[in-house]
């Protein structure tokens, strides 16, 4: 059995240090690997990236994050993965990587992805260089995403994971104003997940939405965003290819 | 005829045009909050949703405060959890 712990849209800023570390100590007797679903920080500067890392590093448990569009508000997402990275995550955009321990291979896959809404409500690749440049930039996401999904199928891992701050379905927004669905998540991002493969999407941003969900493939998806599930993290049992 | 009505209001003081300028302090300023939901309740401004900490909840609560003076402020803001599960879920 594979353990994943998984949060997102932690938020931290400089009242925030040592909130989490606790409950993240905890993780080595509970779970395999620490997902981190984006919007670790409050405006993406270096000092903020520095309090999470602080708060994750050495935990006993490989960490694996993507950015979210607050990590991005700075306009210094490099030093903020630097940081990150320099405390031992694996920061992916775009990118997969295999962790594990006691021989399990976990497989993540990662983008922070991007708006346009979902199947018959969404935006197009239309009209003014903008509104064009919007969708395309959410493609590009979607297909970095593809393209490490396809990465890890070659890597004859356990499981494979899609992890993303913005959400790939609507199932989990459930809650927010349907107004803001195009600016919380992409079907773009589910189908990547259903035509690479993957046995769980996990992905954070929206707050009021709910847990659960799935892609129209019969993938699971969990948003994990903090206010969402509540807690420093939760953690789903995947019985990984081998049982 | 004279016309005796009062003078229409300001209408960059109508109560709706302030609480989306809020919306966007929230959100631009040093909390970079995008998570508070302001509901016009009546008269009344509703603030609910799930904010990093007890300093945030508070922050925000006193700039709402400040920002719709003259209007009742209610909050229903929470502080998100930090506690570790007691358990996982199986994903069968």
């Amino acid at each position: 059995m594979i353990r994943v712990a998984a949060v997102g849209d932690i938020h931290m800023g400089p009242e925030s240090q040592g909130t989490l570390r606790p409950s993240f100590e905890t993780l080595p007797g509970c779970a395999d690997v620490l997902l981190l679903a984006g919007d670790l920080t409050r405006h993406g500067t270096p000092e903020e990236a520095a309090i999470v890392a602080r708060e994750i590093k050495d935990l006993g448990v490989p960490v694996v994050a993507v950015l979210g569009n607050h990590d991005h508000h700075d306009e210094r997402p490099e030093e903020v993965t630097a940081i990150l990275r320099d405390a031992g995550a694996h920061v992916l955009e775009g990118q997969a990587v295999v962790v594990g321990a006691d021989g399990a291979r976990i497989g993540v896959a990662g983008t922070k992805g991007f708006g346009g809404g979902f199947v018959g409500r969404c935006a197009g690749e239309f009209g003014e260089p903008l509104m064009k440049e919007f969708v395309r930039y959410t493609r590009r996401c979607a297909d970095g995403l593809h393209g490490a999904l396809k990465n890890l199928d070659e890597r004859d891992c356990d499981v494979r994971i899609a992890l993303t701050h913005f959400s790939p379905v609507p199932d989990t927004l459930a809650g927010e104003p349907l107004e803001i669905y195009p600016f919380l998540g992409s079907y773009l991002l589910a189908e990547a997940i259903d035509t690479g493969g993957a046995d769980l999407a996990v992905h954070g941003h929206a707050h009021a939405g709910t847990e659960h969900g799935m892609t129209s493939g019969g993938v699971r998806v969990r948003n994990v965003a903090q206010p969402v599930i509540g807690q420093a993290f939760h953690v789903y049992h995947l019985p990984g290819r081998h049982g | 005829m004279t016309d005796t009505s009062p003078p229409p209001p300001q209408a960059a003081g109508n109560l709706d045009y302030r609480v989306a300028h809020l919306a966007e302090h929230l959100a631009s300023g040093d909390l970079a909050e995008l998570g508070v939901r302001l509901e016009l309740r009546g008269d009344a401004v509703l603030l609910t949703g799930t904010v990093p900490s007890t300093q945030c909840r508070d922050d925000i609560l006193r700039m709402a405060r400040e920002e719709l003076a003259g209007h009742p402020v209610h909050s229903d803001l929470l502080v998100a959890g930090t506690s570790s599960p007691d358990h996982g879920e199986d994903l069968t």
